[in-house]
Formats: structure tokens, C-alpha cells, sequence
């Protein structure tokens, strides 16, 4: 690798311009390492310690901004130069499109944008009612993204919104796709005629990726927030959002998907989808088919299964579905690697409904599951650190999240935990998603992948074998690379999960003993 | 003819005594620097929507680009009129006078330490990384090692303070100086915070603002014009509005004033405010840790 370094004396860029340039420089294809920065001592230091330190920029001053390149080639290093001077040429002269506008109040935005009619609002909890009752007053949908908003807010701002014919999804609710644009949360899917209302974000995901891989498409996906099925809210949003979705053209079939609601809103629930004249799949985690069969609805136990029977009612052939069936043979390899003590499943989970999926596979063929999120208080993690025989881990809760990024964003807390459960002799199986899409890392696979191959090195030195399971939730569509992500935990000797419903059957079934 | 809406007190004072020469110096979308031949100082334009700072005028642009200034166009002042070039003439006479003026450090310092608590929480969360804020995941070597070398700088600077070791403190805050790649680098943002606290009056760490002093004499040739010309007025507890916004919020129990007074400053730059912020916290810190040892 060669290094190469150009001096632009006195030149001064803001700091927004600058990291921003450093960003797009590191992107150029031609390059393995771009550094643009101002040419101080210390920085100087930096690159010393990096191994690229320059003559030309020892001879660097203060003053001076400096860009350093390392590439294959010394042609390789001039073609990235020319390219950062692009950078620089069209910062310099670049004419900021509509995108980059920003405004100061709602009302502001609003006004300059009358075509626009929806408001997503992820300010600090304690003003993101205040910032949705404004934007409901300026007739906009609004997306709550933002958590600790009080239930009674809620309620009022639900209540408004319906008043006035509006959608108020959340708050907390970090997945919608409304009119084929993904917002916060989202992947990249088909556009169709399936629409989706979910009290679930993760669970919304994974049913749409499902629905997409089977060749159809989503309509809408409307987010309600997790408390919308809750005693005190009352569905609002749900209900709103089915009939929304019956009253909309392009959708032809409708999958509800929540966590189990409280059982008077069920009932308010599935009487809206009994007198609904589109075809509606329900899948709600650990629900209760007879009642959801009762009210004329379509019931599905699980992510996948509810996605295939939207598109069946939608018009796909079956024969023609690709329904991934899980690896029987694989199964049984499995269970001779583990050995007699290698007797749980630890599930280290960004996705909450991905975990409380996962967790509920378990809990049908085992009594000992624990959890963070498990309903039964006699299960729930006693010690939130500490895993107890069969336990599934939703890292998105607030008691990990605490101070800290969402595990789509930020890995660290759950990579830590998997170096703990990896080197715990009882553990057979750890099984992980790996969510991309808009909002979500940019390389999830990768940032655990050195600790994945250490793990499952480290535990064959110790004479037994680690069994790993990657599901990656995502499409071809994503912003990131969906195949790479697939191949870098192939590569690791990781077991890849076609689907969560998968992920979690597989995880199960691998450290059953003696069947 | 562009008016100013509120300018630095001191500013004003010089265009309207007619002490004031120099050359445009440095220019940005919306701020230009003027290079004052007077006092070497650099003197910055600002556009409407920015704060007050030391040696700062806002006028009512929107926008610079469209005015065409460039580096070493002529500056000067006429009939309390300051010209640029024959591109821009700035009046000053209905501006409102703003000053840096800081608040007393407090003698009970329970909401103190209250906000500070959620001051870190605040920029844990939605504070920038690649500066004194660590990325988890850094996106460069570089980034990598200059997070690092930021992290082990102030954890030394902040052991020799509490330790009472002033001088010994010095080289390790002069280590900061210039550290990071931005036009205001990480470690000058971060001083720019340790500055503003030692500067509050009945501080702890007040009887040592020699300190500040000290580090700057070391700056002049450590990082840019622009960057070293922030740190000479916050060595001496003249900062930008939105600064002395955020202690002033630390002082008071408002949450609602907190978080808009630090959401304010966390948009400075990229990782400028977050870095700024934390030198605030960790000055905040070292006074509370200290508490009456020092003085």
C-alpha cells in the first residue's frame, strides 16, 4: 500500500463540511484509508501513530489542511486525489436541494411545504407530545418515534387524531412504510397489495421481509406503537389503521401483528376485523387461535407462517413458494456436536418481537425459559447480566438501553454478552438477528464477526463445539449488502437463518437431547 | 447595506470609534473572519441565525455566498460604517450591545450536580462521536487513534487537577491543542468547555485561570488561526451565547431550559458542541470533585 499526501495551504472548511468530505473520501473505491484534517502537530502525531506521516505533511502548518490517501497504486492514489478534488469542487460549488432544508418549528416547515403531510418527531420524550399536538394542529400524520411520552399523552393525542382523520403512529414506534417510503426503521421492500397495521416493530419488519422474499409486496405498513393495544389507549390507532387499510384500493389483504393486547381491546380488535370486508391474517406473539378464528380472521402462530398466508390470500401458488423448509439433516449434525452438558439456547436479540418470537418457539418445547421480557414473573431474568438455563435477551428494552444507542445502531452491550455466553461449558446454541435496513448499522454481521470466529475457536480448544445462528433481517433492496451480510457469518461457520420463525425453531431443536 | 442585529459589545465600540482596519481572512456560507491589522485578532460576520460570540457581529443575511467576499478583500471603518471591500457595508447603529458575561459558580451545588448527571446522559445519547465522545465503532485508524489519545489526554489532565498539580496539568492539556480534524479540532472544543468553568467566578478552580493563560501562550503555533482565536477569549471566559445559555440552564432546576440550552450547542459544527460540552462537564466535575480543597 502506498501513501500519498496533499497540502492545501490555509485552507479552511467547517467542521460539518469537513467530516463530512472525510466521509465521502473514505467511500471512493480506489481507496483503503482517506484522511482529510487540519495539519497540527497533534494530528501530525496521529498519523505518525497510524503509519501515515508524510514528508509533505511534517512540512505541514496549522493552518494547512492536509489529505492523505492510502491506496494499492501510486495511479490508485492519483485517481482518489482527483476524486476528493471533485468532492471539493462540488461542495464549493453545490447548490443544496430541498432535502437540506431545515426549519425551526413545524408550523414553519409546514407552511413552506404545503404539499407535505406528515411529521416524524424524535425529540427528547418530555416534547414530543407538544411537538405532535402541533403537528396534528397543522393537519399533519405524525410518527412518534421517541419513547417516554406518558400514556395520557397518548391517549389525548390519539384521540385527537382520530377526531380529525389522521394516523398518530406512536409514540415509540420506530417502523412504518407509508406510500412505498420506509421511515425510521424500515427495509426496502416491493410495493404490493398486502398492508400490514403492527403494535410491533421488529415483528412489522420481519413479516414484510417475509412477504417481499415470497415475491408480493407491501401497500402500507402502518405503525401503532406497543402500547397502543394496551387497557388504557384502547387500540386506537389499531382500529383506525384497519380501516384505513380497508378503505385503501391497493390494499387487497391486511396482517395485524402485535404482542398478546389486553383482552378487552382484543375483543374491540377482532370485532373490527369481523365485519371487514378484506381478508385479514392476525398474528399476535402467543395469541389465542380459537378467538381470532371465531372472528373470521386468519390465524398465524408464527412471523413467516403469517406472511405466507397473506400471500396466499393475496393469489400466490403455492406450489410455486420457496417456503424454506427447516434443514432436518442439519438438525441432527447438530445435536451429536453438542455435548450431554451443552443443554441451552441463549438468545441475544435486538428486535423485541424477534427475541419474544424466538423465546416462544422455546417455551413450546421446554419449561426453563428465561427472559427480560417474559410475561410469567416467575421466569423473568432474576439478574439482567446473568443468563439462567434457556434465555432470550431483548437488548432493545430500556433497562439495557439506558444511556445508550439502539442495539440496531449500536452493537456493543450485545457483543459484550456474547463473549460471556460463549464461554459458559452449559451453553449449546446463541442465536442472533442481525437487522439492516433504513436506520439499522451499516455492517451488523461485521461488527461481531472477529468475536464470533474467537468464540467458536476458543470453545474447540476446550473440546467441545459452539453452535452459532445468524438471521439476517433484511432484503436484496436494502441499503446495505444483504448476500454480504449472509456470506461474512457463512464464512464464520455460522448457521444462517432463513427467517425468524427459523432462527428459532433451528435454535430449539438443536439442543434437544435424546428424541 | 446590511444591519447588524446584535453585535460584541467591544466590536461596536472599535468600528464606532473608527479603530478598525484589516482583510478578510477566512469565508464560510455563513460567517466571514476578518484579520484586524490593529490587534492581529480575527473578528467574525455572522448570519442571522447564528449566536452571539466574542468579537462577533450577527447581520441580517441569510446567507454570505450570494455577496461574492473573498480572502484578503480590504476591511475598513468609515463614519462608523465598517466597509468590505465595496461589496458590503455593515451599519452598527441600532444594534443591540451583547456581552460575555458568565454566571457565579454556585455555593450549593445540588441542581448542579443533578443537571450535570443528566447533561451526560443527554449527550450519551444523542451527543456526536469521533471526538471526545468515542464511536463505537470508530471509522478510521485515524478516528480510532484520535479518540484514543483524546481519552488518555483528559483523563490525565483531569487526575493532575484534582490532585492539585497545576503545573504538572499543563502539558497534558497543551497535548489537546490541535488534537482532531476538524477546522476546530475536538481538543480545542473541549479546552474551550475546561475554559468557560475555570472562568466562573467563586469556582474552585477560579484562582487558577493563569492556567488558561499558560495553555494558550503554548497554542499560538499548535493549531489554526481560527480555532486559537475561540480559545483566547474562553481563556479569559469570553464564549459564544450559546455557552454561557447551557451553564446558565445548569444552574437552574428546568429540564424543559436544560435540554433546549444543550440541544442548542450539540448543533455546533459536527462533533464541535458535543466536544464543547463535554470539556463543560468534565470543568463542572472537577469543581464539584474538588469542591473547597482548591480554593
Amino acid at each position: 500500500m502506498l501513501v500519498q499526501a496533499l497540502i492545501k495551504p490555509n485552507t479552511y472548511f467547517d467542521s460539518v463540511s469537513l467530516m463530512s468530505l472525510s466521509t465521502k473520501a473514505n467511500q471512493i473505491e480506489e481507496v483503503d484509508q482517506a484522511i482529510i484534517a487540519m495539519g497540527t502537530e497533534m494530528n501530525k502525531e496521529v498519523m505518525k501513530n497510524v503509519g501515515l506521516l508524510t514528508p509533505e505533511v511534517e512540512g505541514a502548518g496549522a493552518s494547512d489542511l492536509i489529505i492523505v490517501v492510502k491506496a494499492a497504486t501510486d495511479e490508485l492514489c492519483e485517481i482518489a486525489f482527483k476524486k476528493i478534488n471533485d468532492l471539493f469542487t462540488k461542495k464549493n460549488s453545490g447548490k443544496k436541494g430541498k432535502n437540506d432544508l431545515k426549519y425551526s418549528t413545524i408550523s414553519s416547515a409546514a407552511v413552506s411545504n404545503p404539499e407535505a403531510n406528515l411529521a416524524i418527531i424524535a425529540v427528547n420524550g418530555a416534547y414530543a407530545a407538544r411537538e405532535a399536538k402541533k403537528a396534528l394542529e397543522n393537519d399533519l400524520h405524525v410518527m412518534i418515534f421517541s419513547d417516554n411520552v406518558s400514556i395520557e399523552d397518548e391517549i389525548e393525542l390519539k384521540k385527537l387524531a382520530h377526531e380529525k382523520g389522521l394516523f398518530m403512529m406512536g409514540p415509540d414506534c420506530g417502523t412504518a412504510i407509508i406510500g412505498n417510503t420506509a421511515l425510521c426503521f424500515a427495509n426496502a421492500v416491493r410495493k404490493g397489495n398486502i398492508g400490514i397495521v403492527g403494535a410491533s416493530g421488529t415483528g412489522s419488519q420481519e413479516v414484510s421481509v417475509r412477504i417481499h422474499e415470497f415475491g408480493y409486496g407491501i401497500s402500507q405498513l402502518i405503525g401503532t406503537g406497543g402500547r397502543d393495544l394496551k387497557e388504557e389507549v384502547g387500540g386506537i390507532m389499531m382500529l383506525d389503521g384497519i380501516q384505513a387499510l380497508e378503505d385503501d384500493e391497493e390494499t387487497k389483504v391486511i396482517v395485524v401483528v402485535s404482542k398478546p393486547p389486553a383482552s378487552s381491546v382484543e375483543e374491540k380488535v377482532l370485532a373490527k376485523i369481523k365485519t371487514c370486508k378484506k381478508p385479514v391474517v392476525v398474528w399476535f406473539v402467543g395469541g389465542n387461535e380459537e378467538k381470532i378464528t371465531e372472528a373470521g380472521a386468519h390465524f398465524a402462530k408464527m412471523s413467516k407462517e403469517a406472511a405466507l398466508k397473506a400471500v396466499l390470500l393475496a393469489g400466490a401458488d403455492e406450489s410455486k413458494l420457496n417456503k424454506r423448509a427447516l434443514n432436518i439433516p442439519l438438525i441432527e449434525e447438530v445435536r451429536t456436536k453438542l455435548t450431554p452438558e451443552q443443554k441451552y439456547v441463549r438468545g441475544l436479540f435486538s428486535g423485541g418481537t424477534l427475541a419474544d418470537e424466538a423465546m416462544h418457539a422455546a417455551m413450546e418445547k421446554f419449561d426453563n425459559v428465561y427472559s427480560n421480557i417474559q410475561r410469567n414473573p416467575e421466569y423473568r431474568l432474576k439478574d439482567r447480566y446473568t443468563s439462567q438455563e434457556h434465555t432470550f435477551i431483548d437488548f432493545g428494552d430500556d433497562e439495557y438501553t439506558q444511556g445508550k444507542p439502539h442495539p440496531m445502531i449500536d452493537p456493543s452491550t450485545r457483543l459484550e454478552r456474547f463473549i460471556q455466553e460463549a464461554k459458559d461449558p452449559s451453553v449449546g446454541v446463541i442465536v442472533m438477528d442481525f437487522v439492516i435496513g433504513y436506520g439499522a448499522h451499516e455492517d451488523p454481521v461485521g461488527a461481531f464477526l472477529p468475536a464470533i470466529i474467537e468464540a467458536k475457536q476458543q470453545a474447540e480448544q476446550e473440546g467441545r463445539h459452539l453452535e452459532v445462528i445468524g438471521y439476517v433481517l433484511g432484503t436484496d433492496l436494502d441499503p446495505q449488502n444483504y448476500e454480504e451480510q449472509i456470506n461474512k457469518l457463512l464464512a464464520a461457520d455460522v448457521t444462517h437463518a432463513s427467517s425468524m420463525q427459523n432462527a428459532g425453531l433451528l435454535a430449539r431443536e438443536f439442543v434437544v437431547k435424546g428424541e | 447595506m446590511a444591519n447588524t442585529i446584535s453585535g460584541d459589545a467591544d466590536f461596536i465600540k472599535g468600528i464606532n470609534n473608527s479603530l478598525f482596519t484589516g482583510v478578510v481572512h477566512s469565508t464560510f456560507n455563513r460567517t466571514f473572519n476578518i484579520k484586524c491589522f490593529e490587534n492581529e485578532d480575527l473578528y467574525t460576520i455572522a448570519c442571522s441565525k447564528l449566536d452571539n460570540g466574542p468579537n462577533t457581529l450577527i447581520i441580517d443575511v441569510d446567507n454570505m455566498k450570494p455577496l461574492e467576499i473573498e480572502v484578503n478583500d480590504p476591511v475598513r471603518v468609515e463614519k462608523n460604517l465598517l466597509y468590505i471591500g465595496e461589496k458590503l457595508t455593515i451599519s452598527s447603529d441600532k444594534a443591540y450591545k451583547w456581552e460575555s458575561i458568565l454566571p457565579t459558580y454556585p455555593s450549593n451545588v445540588v441542581i448542579l450536580k443533578r443537571n450535570l448527571m443528566k447533561m451526560k446522559e443527554y449527550i450519551n445519547i444523542h451527543g456526536v462521536g469521533g471526538g471526545i465522545k468515542k464511536n463505537v465503532i470508530p471509522q478510521s485508524p485515524f478516528e480510532a487513534e484520535v479518540s484514543n489519545m483524546l481519552e488518555k489526554r483528559t483523563l490525565l489532565l483531569l487526575n493532575e487537577l484534582l490532585n492539585n498539580r497545576i503545573s504538572s496539568a499543563l502539558p497534558h492539556a497543551v497535548s489537546l491543542v490541535g488534537l482532531g480534524p476538524g477546522l476546530t479540532p475536538s481538543g480545542d472544543d473541549f479546552l474551550t468547555g475546561l475554559f468557560t468553568i475555570i472562568n466562573m467566578k467563586n469556582s474552585p478552580f477560579y484562582l487558577y485561570r493563569s492556567f488558561c493563560r499558560d495553555i494558550l501562550m503554548k497554542a499560538k503555533t499548535l493549531t489554526n488561526d481560527i480555532s486559537y482565536m475561540t480559545l483566547k477569549k474562553a481563556s479569559i471566559g469570553k464564549v459564544r451565547e450559546s455557552i454561557i445559555s447551557l451553564v446558565n440552564s445548569l444552574l437552574i432546576e428546568n429540564d424543559e431550559d436544560l435540554i433546549l440550552s444543550l440541544n442548542k450547542l450539540l448543533n455546533i459544527g459536527s462533533t464541535s458542541g458535543t466536544d464543547i460540552a463535554l470539556g463543560i462537564v468534565f470543568g463542572m466535575e472537577a469543581n464539584i470533585r474538588a469542591g473547597g480543597k482548591v480554593c
